[in-house]
């Protein structure tokens, strides 16, 4: 298990698929085979009212509700991820795939929201140590939400040993739109070693990403999300 | 509800039964009968024999009572009238009452009588029985005692010098192998059946107490890790006959007729223990090697067994040939493994000879196997001129064909088979036969290529022969190497062996320098010595994929001596202030070489009037031509300016390189050099 970093390649004029293809040959250049293909899906669960009442924050008005995201990868087609997020607290559970039974069972706890599913697809590359999947983002309703980038150094797994060759390979096909400062989440970690729970968590924190640019297309609307989008899907 | 009623029948007893049937009863009976009757079934003769019973004291009453019983018998067998002994009876015992309640007031006034406890007289106090007694039950003590004693002081001894006791040899048996009593024998048991072997063999052996004439002594030094007391010993077992001898698996790498490499395996330190008592009967072998022994031939069964029905379903090009107790696989073209089981008899002559020579029973005697493989080694190990020191154990263990490295790497391999065939403990939510990797690949996250390797499995004889393959590559890449280096005396060429390598994959680093002008150039380049291919890293970073043909190295390695040639030509150029005017690494002109290209390199000299060209070839070896400028002086025009735009050199003409002196071709050039520097 090496070190994985992921990208948002910038899409703004929704392209798609022209991108998507873009990235292939450039990709190709490199030396990259295609490796067949991946898919990664969150699922979110929302904690039931009755039993978020304690979860209420005094004064803010507002009922802060605990999330459970159901990840899967297909990368590790034995597991299951469990990530249960609360305010400022993370906290990931990685299980068998037994463990989708277990969910119709906390029905009384964790609702799910169908329409928040996200999930990537794309074509999974090898370039001797790396391994890049190119996924294009889209949601439960088929929206298309953008273009993900993994890119997984197999010699390694300390990110602090090998940023650098990674800055520059991830550089050599996507360009400046990567910054030269490692992502927070890894730099949050950069000395420990990295394992295949650290891939979803950084998964999960660009799908929530993509899901704020377009849950509120007025209110919270970054510079990234469109004006045209249509937003069909609400949180609770 | 009505209450029920016992009552006596109504009916009267019958007294008299006419012959017409009818029936006469007798009357019923009065109240006074009836009376009389029940009084009649009262014995009071019981009663009173049961009270009578008081000892001594009222022998006068006792007799009146008697002749009272005596007169009163008889009326009672013919009553007077009805109640009459009855009324006997309560007179007489109104009498006893009487006179016991006088009795008693009389004791109570304590005047006449007094109730005295009576004295019975105390028997005598025998001394002489009283000390026999305790000096019996010493006596008793004591023998307990020196039992004990005995008991402690014949361990002690038997402990000190070797002892023939049964039972202290059944305990150290115990110690070290599985026994059971069945009905009146006790069997043990030698399988591997603990360990998750399943092998279905007679395995179990027979311990009886051996009679004291057949106890000879062992030489206790040969016995190893047996127990301390080993000389006599009254403990015999019996072993299976299919059991008895010593077993080994032979392995060996034969190319045509002639081994490369051998190895010989079995659960023993190795074959030194059984060559060091050939002539042993097996009476008089102790029991801890006779079982140890006939453990060792179990094992090397059970492993050909497995490795035989792992060849016959092993899918290869040339499938693996099962004959008799021989494998035979192909591993390269011509080069045979061959793993035969080589199990000998102690009854036998002919199995005799095959523990001393075993190659012999593997073919049968057909070749001179000894004096071939003997040619061989030496072949093998006289090779090496420049590099034995840097080879160390490698070479050094070819001598005697016999490859330790092989040998233990199989070890590891088999004993890892038997421990990886037993199951291990598992969850009871855990699905069954899924791997044991399988059950935590879910938490641990493993990924595709994780979860692909639980689930190939590689069968023993696959790694045996992938590990054979290796081996023979490394000695022929090693063989290779070495040849060359003997047959080139220019360029030395020094290998280094990794001494810490897996059993599939090892590595050489090869240094080509010129002897006295190492510090000039050195040519380095890596191989990698996989199962059918090497990979060569040369070192300007090119890498290469060689076939397990030896044919392709050795052009490898004469392509870089030829360019080392050149490139240390250019490097020494540098040194001796000449100039480099062009360099080719490929030739393109000049007569073709058979193998690979040519490289070459033009210098001139630092006055710029002569030039030298060295020419090298992989197979036609270095040529050096010479060109002078005609004229030795100058005068400068307005056209040219300098001297070197006015030397034109002539013919070239080549330099003999073998009638110059010199102790290399390096040292040659630098004699050509300065003698050309000089004529200036």
């Amino acid at each position: 298990m090496g070190v994985t970093v992921l990208q948002t390649f910038p899409d703004a004029f929704r392209y798609g698929y022209k991108e998507v293809e873009k990235l292939h040959t450039r990709i190709a250049h490199l030396g990259a085979q295609p490796n067949g293909v991946f898919q990664v899906d969150c699922d979110t669960y929302y904690m039931n009212q009755q039993n978020s009442q304690f979860n209420d924050i005094p004064g803010s008005g507002s009922t802060v509700n605990k999330k459970l995201h159901i990840l899967h990868n297909t990368e590790t087609p034995a597991s299951t991820y469990a990530i249960i997020e609360s305010p400022g607290k993370q906290v990931t559970l990685c299980a068998d795939l037994m463990f989708d039974l277990l969910l119709p069972r906390l029905s009384h706890m964790y609702t799910a929201k169908k329409n928040l599913k996200v999930e990537t697809k794309g074509t999974r590359f090898t370039v001797s140590d790396f391994i890049v999947k190119i996924g294009s983002v889209s949601m439960s309703s088929g929206q298309y939400k953008g273009i993900l980038v993994e890119v997984e150094y197999l010699a390694c797994s300390v990110p602090a040993l090998c940023w650098p060759i990674l800055r520059e390979f991830l550089q050599s096909f996507m360009g400046f739109c990567v910054s030269s400062q490692p992502p927070p989440y890894l730099q949050a970690r950069f000395q420990q070693v990295q394992g295949p729970q650290d891939t979803m968590q950084q998964y999960l924190e660009k799908f929530n990403e993509f899901r704020e640019s377009s849950a509120y297309p007025v209110t919270g609307s970054l510079s990234a999300s469109q004006p045209g989008t249509t937003s069909t899907s609400t949180p609770s | 509800m009505t209450d029920i009623r016992l009552e006596v029948a109504s009916e009267n007893a019958i007294s008299e039964i006419h012959y017409d049937g009818h029936e006469v009863r007798q009357p019923p009976l009065s109240m006074s009968e009836q009376l009389s009757q029940f009084a009649r079934r009262i014995d009071f003769s019981a009663v009173e024999n049961g009270g009578s019973d008081e000892p001594g004291g009222k022998t006068g009453e006792d007799a009146e009572s008697m002749e009272d019983d005596e007169e009163e018998e008889k009326p009672c067998q013919q009553p007077h009238w009805p109640l009459e002994s009855v009324r006997n009876k309560i007179r007489n015992a109104h009498t006893e009452i009487c006179v016991l309640h006088d009795l008693l007031q009389m004791v109570k006034e304590k005047k006449y009588l007094v109730l005295d406890l009576v004295q019975t007289p105390q028997p005598q106090p025998k001394l002489y029985i009283q000390f026999l007694s305790l000096k019996k039950s010493l006596s008793n003590a004591s023998g307990i005692l020196m039992q004990g004693a005995e008991r402690i002081r014949s361990s002690q001894s038997s402990i000190a010098r070797p002892s023939s006791d049964f039972h202290l040899d059944l305990l150290r048996l115990r110690k070290n192998w599985k026994l059971k009593k069945v009905a009146a024998n006790i069997v043990g048991d030698l399988s591997y059946s603990a360990v998750g072997s399943n092998f279905k063999h007679n395995s179990f052996f027979e311990v009886t107490k051996s009679d004291d004439d057949v106890t000879l002594t062992t030489p206790l030094s040969a016995l190893p890790g047996s127990s301390p007391s080993i000389g006599r010993s009254s403990l015999r077992v019996t072993v299976p006959p299919e059991l008895e001898g010593s077993a080994y698996i032979f392995v060996c790498i034969r190319k045509d007729e002639e081994d490369l490499c051998s190895a010989q395996l079995n659960m023993l330190d190795g074959l030194a223990t059984l060559n060091a008592q050939p002539n042993m009967s097996p009476s008089t072998e102790h029991w801890q090697q006779k079982l140890e022994n006939a453990q060792n031939v179990l094992f090397c069964k059970e492993l050909f067994s497995q490795l035989a029905r792992e060849a016959v379903a092993l899918r290869m090009d040339i499938p693996p040939l099962v004959v008799a107790n021989q494998i035979a696989a192909t591993i390269f073209p011509g080069i045979h493994l061959l793993i035969a089981l080589c199990h000998s008899h102690p009854d036998s002559s002919r199995s005799r000879s095959s523990l001393t020579a075993p190659h012999n029973v593997l073919s049968n005697g057909t070749i001179n196997e000894l004096g071939s493989s003997s040619t061989t080694a030496s072949s093998n190990t006289s090779t090496d001129h420049h590099s034995s020191s840097s080879l160390g154990g490698g070479v050094s263990s070819l001598k005697n064909l016999h490859d330790k490295v092989l040998e233990h790497s199989l070890h590891q391999l088999f004993h890892s088979y038997l421990k990886s065939s037993s199951p291990m403990p598992h969850p009871v939510y855990a699905p069954l036969h899924a791997h044991p990797t399988r059950r935590v690949a879910g938490p641990q996250g493993l990924d595709r290529q994780q979860l692909m390797q639980t689930v190939t499995h590689e069968t023993l004889l696959e790694q045996i022969i992938k590990e054979a393959q290796h081996n023979f590559l490394r000695l022929r890449t090693m063989f290779v190497i070495d040849q060359l280096a003997k047959e080139l005396k220019d360029p030395l060429i020094f290998s280094h062996w990794n001494l810490f390598n897996s059993p599939t994959q090892s590595c050489v680093r090869i240094n080509i320098v010129t002897q006295g002008f190492d510090s000039v150039i050195r040519t380095t380049l890596v191989v990698q010595v996989f199962e059918r291919s090497l990979r060569c890293v040369c070192r300007d970073g090119r890498v290469m994929t060689l076939s397990f043909e030896p044919q392709e190295l050795l052009n490898l390695l004469r392509c870089q001596v030829a360019q080392h040639q050149t490139a240390a030509v250019q490097s020494f150029s540098k040194l001796m202030g000449w100039t480099v005017n062009c360099s080719e690494p490929c030739l393109g002109v000049g007569s073709a070489e058979p193998l690979g290209s040519a490289s070459a390199v033009v210098l001139t000299s630092p006055a710029g009037n002569k030039q030298i060209l060295v020419r090298s070839g992989p197979c036609t070896g270095v040529s050096v031509s010479v060109a002078a400028a005609p004229r030795n002086d100058f005068y400068p025009s307005a056209v040219v300016h300098e001297r070197r735009w006015d030397q034109l050199p002539g013919a070239w003409q080549e330099v003999r390189l073998d009638s110059m002196e010199g102790r290399n071709f390096l040292a040659k050039i630098e004699l050509l050099m300065a003698a050309l520097t000089a004529q200036n």
